[in-house]
């Protein structure tokens, strides 16, 4: 039992490793340019099938992970500049259109990779699983999945906090036009979140493609744990978006373990007790 | 009411009574699900047109209550006199539950709509014992009351269209009056609302669970429509699709959401017959609404009326 329930614990963080992923360019991306992307979860999807189709050709899961987030930055720079710039702040106009988006998407994925259920090849280091204290198997994949949603979180962190590009984030998101009379190109610093958001999304799907498998439908499924995530952390906030996917990969493994059925009924829980008491979030400002 | 419209509407009323002796099943069928998915629309409508919430959760109400009714028919064989109002009821305590959102506005009521939306289609598609899972109910038998009951498509048609006539009247007296008119006062300025006096939470709660009743019947004329149920019905292309017929229709109308189901329905039914990717289709049309018809088809008629009645200005 208690050895069950570690097991499940590190199931939780792993996964919310990945979630971390997805949702802090989402959350960066909504609080920089205030646009919200539905098609969020198609990218993790095309990009985890770049990677495959990648690691098939070259057997490189590394490059995998850099042409999976490297194609669907490119093709969310393209989305963005043609599609959603167009529709101002209308977030409704947004929430539509990104979902269009990722429907031709999903449609598209699925007329090149097929309806199966692919599993991104991991490379063989990382193959087999590594004895923990107490007899405890565990697959090598997953435990070093949470050191790389750490690695890149400290990456993200010291970028945001520490650098002056960063400080020109932080300062877009708090006021916008003020940057832009300082004489920032804003719109510069927009394409690089912007590319910077779809690459996170894009290497996200590769690196999730390798343990969850990549199937149509799991653009939406995906999705909707990275938006509890930023529901639960606060749009735009960075901190938020860690907090929200352990709170929501941990809720989710324990979840599936003791209530099968209703393992997404455990989600509505944090979302009501928000609603209740803190409707925009643990670290959400006024939007 | 203008004379025009007058006109328009009772041509309207006889193509609607018409069709079924003119057209084939075919056409009946689709008329048919185009009445229900545009009540879905309406009762979206309710609170993206009036109140200014965009709602992506009510395939929930919807689904929920055809779930109830199905259950009741099938398995417990309890008569339609009961089953359909109970469904309406189911739908309406899950719109009271998820009426809490109203507490959010923006995005994050967005977003968080969606999320409760799929919480109910991983309920509706894992607890598998009770729902049926993947396969859902199936064997919906047509409503009966008491001895007489519906026997056909034709039928079930008629019956149909005299309920939708029913709820859009009512749906027109609901906007008319001062609770609708709070809607649209708090849509254009909340905080001047509650400056006035308004306790507009209270009043989007209120709307919020209205539009789930109405969502709720729109599953029970659906259940009995397509004679099963699965979880594809709880799903969120359900609800944002019902969010696009009435921003195809014309938001903010009765007419609208019921022309937008017709289009999108009637679209995707044509589409379908020569082209796999219909998905694709369906995103298609939600991108070229977002940019070139935000208003819908209501709108494009009033500004083409707007052109041709006005006479022409000298240009600038």
């Amino acid at each position: 039992m208690l050895t069950s329930a570690i097991l499940q614990a590190i199931n939780g963080v792993s996964l919310a490793a990945l979630l971390f992923l997805l949702a802090s360019g989402f959350t960066l991306s909504f609080g920089l340019m205030r646009v919200v992307n539905m098609a969020h979860g198609a990218y993790y999807l095309l990009g985890g099938y770049i990677g495959l189709s990648v690691a098939q050709k070259t057997g490189s899961f590394a490059l995998a992970i850099v042409a999976g987030g490297a194609a669907i930055a490119v093709l969310g720079y393209f989305i963005d500049h043609f599609l959603i710039r167009r529709t101002g702040e209308n977030h409704l106009a947004q929430v539509l259109l990104t979902v269009g988006v990722a429907f031709v998407l999903g449609d598209v994925a699925l007329a090149i990779w097929g309806g199966d259920n692919l599993m991104v090849p991991a490379p063989k280091f990382l193959k087999g699983s590594v004895v923990l204290p107490g007899d405890v198997y565990y697959p090598m994949y997953r435990l070093v999945m949470i050191f790389f949603g750490v690695f890149v979180g400290v990456v993200l962190w010291l970028l945001y906090k520490k650098t002056q590009i960063g400080a020109v984030v932080r300062a877009g998101v708090d006021d916008r036009e003020q940057v832009n009379a300082t004489g920032i190109n804003v719109d510069l610093l927009f394409v690089m979140v912007s590319a910077l958001a779809s690459f996170l999304a894009g290497m996200a799907g590769v690196v999730g493609g390798a343990f969850l498998t990549l199937y149509p439908g799991a653009e939406w499924e995906i999705l909707v744990y990275a938006l509890v995530v930023v529901i639960v952390g606060g749009l735009g906030s960075l901190g938020g978006a860690m907090i929200g996917a352990l709170v929501v990969g941990l809720l989710d493994a324990y979840g599936r373990w003791l209530l099968p059925e209703f393992s997404y009924f455990v989600l509505f829980g944090p979302i009501a007790l928000l609603m209740l008491f803190r409707p925009r979030g643990l670290f959400g400002k006024e939007h | 009411m203008d004379r025009g419209r007058l006109a328009l509407s009772l041509i309207a009323l006889a193509a609607a009574l018409a069709l079924p002796f003119v057209a084939g099943p075919f056409w009946t069928g689709l008329a048919t699900q185009m009445y229900i998915f545009g009540l879905l629309a309406l009762s979206v409508d309710l609170l993206l047109g009036h109140a200014g919430l965009f709602s992506l959760t009510h395939a929930s109400f919807f689904a929920v209550s055809a779930y109830t009714v199905a259950i009741l028919q099938v398995r417990y064989a309890v008569p339609t006199t009961l089953a359909a109002p109970a469904g309406i009821l189911a739908g309406t305590l899950l719109a009271a539950v998820f009426g809490i959102s109203v507490r959010t506005r923006g995005v994050y009521f967005i977003l968080i709509t969606i999320a409760l939306g799929y919480v109910v289609w991983g309920v509706a598609h894992r607890w598998s014992s009770f729902t049926g899972g993947d396969n859902g109910v199936t064997n919906v038998p047509f409503p009966a009351i008491g001895g007489v009951g519906i026997t056909s498509h034709t039928q079930y048609y008629y019956l149909v269209l005299a309920v939708i006539l029913l709820c859009a009247l009512g749906y027109r007296v609901l906007i008319r009056s001062p609770f609708g008119l709070g809607l649209r006062g708090i849509k254009a300025s909340e905080t001047r609302m509650q400056s006035l006096g308004y306790r507009t939470s209270a009043h989007l709660y209120a709307a919020f669970v209205l539009s789930g009743a109405l969502a709720s019947l729109a599953g029970v004329l659906y259940v009995y429509y397509n004679r099963f149920v699965n979880p594809v019905a709880s799903s969120f292309p359900i609800s944002v699709e019902a969010a696009l017929m009435a921003i195809v229709g014309g938001s903010g109308t009765i007419i609208g959401p019921f022309l937008g189901a017709g289009v999108v329905l009637g679209l995707r039914n044509w589409v379908s017959s020569f082209f796999e990717m219909h998905h694709a289709i369906m995103g298609a049309v939600f991108i070229a609404t977002v940019l070139w018809a935000p208003d819908g088809l209501v709108g494009i008629a009033a500004r083409l009326r707007a052109r041709f009645s006005r006479p022409k200005e000298p240009g600038p």
